[in-house]
């Protein structure tokens, strides 16, 4: 083939691959989404499932350790939940309300990609097959990390807070000032990190305060933790405060993850008892405290000659995290 | 066997084990921000030794997983791929670069200029400096490391020739 020829086509390849890919820049959201999971299910399984197979086995070698040095401190701080519990359930019933909702979760792992985006978009390693479903929210054990976008059979793709699309209600731990959760805005310099927008500005939050989620907009469940507040970064036209958070959770460094499912309640109902005339005809019920089934407890209560039994547990029986409970990670993803 | 077939099927198995390095052993190494990227480095490998419109299509079909698995924008990945195949095999025609400093540092800029498409193409959220000024040159400088480790191992099967 003469040079001149060969040039040509050559222009005409790379031509053709740029205006395909900018085509696809365009695509409608869902359209991209579709051929995105069609990728994703037939070319790329193969090796999706490979790098599935070198999270897990990361995960459960090298991780082994801090998980159950995890677990013991969680074992430590549940002590008292029973008694709580069944106080709390007592309360309750006192107030005319009905049973908490559950959280149940899915686990699942991150399988980080190399691309400098990816941790604004992660592809967890758990799916519809698991009951995974669009919007429901995904933590790190440290955090809030994000939420679903879109669901696959096998694969869940979650948008992170880092995602200048992610909004979330949020609220100071002591449930005082209230706001929505964003990533930093455009203009803001070098790290990527949270902001508390739409906080009245009657209202100051002191640095170094807890936010969490609010529980208001049905996606997140009330009291996940969002981040730390690190300054007052503006106040708009003298209505509102914009505080700068340090996040709690680091999508691009979080491998082990869980998605809270079964948050979404068709209906709140249940979560109240009969109404207040109904309620005053009837006799006050007998409270008791819930009773776990055995076979729902850990595993630390399974195996007792291994670890120090839940019952009887000595605080220097059982190894303590060595992180702290809400460590700052200083996210950067 | 002629001796394009042959070089071809060498080439193959490289990358074979490239993708292999990058989907079963990557996931195994430290952060994967600064891990090395070895699909990047098998696509520049293959355009420093290929006519610039087979680099574009590899970039683009190579663009169009690294799309698949992080959709953060659909498009944005196999863009930046495309350019880089494109000019990785464009530059390697033009320059003639046949020194292993080169190739590393010819490497080292695909990444970077890779990442610096993707991301303004897919928008930055505000961490672009950041990202282009730490996070992608340590990217880029593994990157480099480890396609000079795999030049040296696999000289002969890669055809690429270098002055000592």
């Amino acid at each position: 083939m003469p040079a001149l020829d060969r040039s040509r086509r050559d222009t005409a390849s790379f031509l053709l691959c740029l205006a395909l890919s900018v085509a696809g820049l365009f695509l409608p959201p869902r359209t991209s989404d579709r051929v995105a999971a069609g990728v994703r299910r037939t070319v790329l399984a193969p090796l999706v499932w490979l790098q599935q197979r070198a999270v897990e086995g990361r995960t459960s070698r090298g991780r082994f350790d801090a998980a159950e040095a995890q677990r013991d401190t969680a074992v430590l701080r549940s002590q008292g939940l029973d008694r709580l519990q069944g106080e709390n359930a007592a309360l309750r019933l006192l107030l005319g309300l009905g049973k908490r909702p559950e959280l149940r979760f899915v686990p699942a792992e991150i399988l980080h990609q190399p691309q400098p985006t990816d941790g604004r978009s992660l592809l967890l390693s758990a799916g519809a097959r698991q009951g995974i479903q669009p919007f429901q929210p995904v933590v790190a054990p440290e955090g809030l990390l994000g939420v679903v976008r879109t669901v696959d059979e096998g694969f869940a793709v979650a948008m992170s807070w880092a995602d200048p699309e992610f909004r979330a209600s949020a609220v100071t731990a002591d449930g005082a000032v209230s706001g929505i959760v964003a990533a930093t805005a455009a203009e803001s310099p070098s790290l990527a990190l949270l902001e508390l927008r739409g906080v009245p500005f009657r209202d100051s939050v002191a640095v170094g305060t807890m936010v969490v989620t609010s529980g208001l907009g049905g996606v997140y469940p009330r009291g996940i933790p969002v981040g730390t507040v690190l300054a007052q970064v503006r106040v708009q036209e003298g209505w509102e405060r914009v505080y700068l958070l340090r996040p709690a959770a680091n999508p691009s460094s979080a491998v082990h993850v869980m998605v809270v499912t079964g948050t979404r309640a068709s209906t709140v109902a249940p979560a109240f008892l009969a109404d207040t005339a109904a309620r005053d005809t009837q006799p006050a019920p007998v409270v008791r405290p819930p009773v776990v089934p055995p076979a729902a407890r850990d595993t630390v209560r399974r195996r007792p000659a291994r670890r120090a039994p839940a019952a009887d547990t000595t605080p220097a029986a059982v190894r303590t995290d060595t992180t702290p409970a809400r460590p700052d990670t200083g996210a950067t993803p | 066997m002629t001796y394009a077939r042959g070089a071809r099927l060498r080439f193959t198995l490289v990358f074979l084990l490239l993708l292999g390095l990058q989907f079963y052993v990557r996931p195994r190494l430290f952060d994967a921000r600064v891990a090395p990227d070895f699909l990047m480095l098998g696509l520049i490998l293959f355009a420093i030794r290929s006519r610039p419109g087979d680099a574009a299509i590899l970039g683009f079909l190579i663009g169009l997983t690294s799309d698949a698995l992080a959709p953060t924008r659909f498009g944005a990945g196999a863009l930046a791929h495309t350019v880089v195949g494109y000019l990785a095999a464009w530059g390697r025609a033009v320059f003639f670069a046949d020194n292993i400093l080169v190739t590393a540092g010819v490497i080292a800029l695909g990444v970077w200029l890779r990442n610096l498409i993707l991301l303004v193409t897919a928008g930055t959220g505000g961490n672009l400096l950041f990202e282009m000024a730490v996070w992608s040159p340590l990217q880029a400088l593994s990157t480099a490391v480890a396609g000079v480790l795999l030049v040296m191992i696999f000289r002969d099967w890669l055809a690429i020739r270098l002055e000592e």
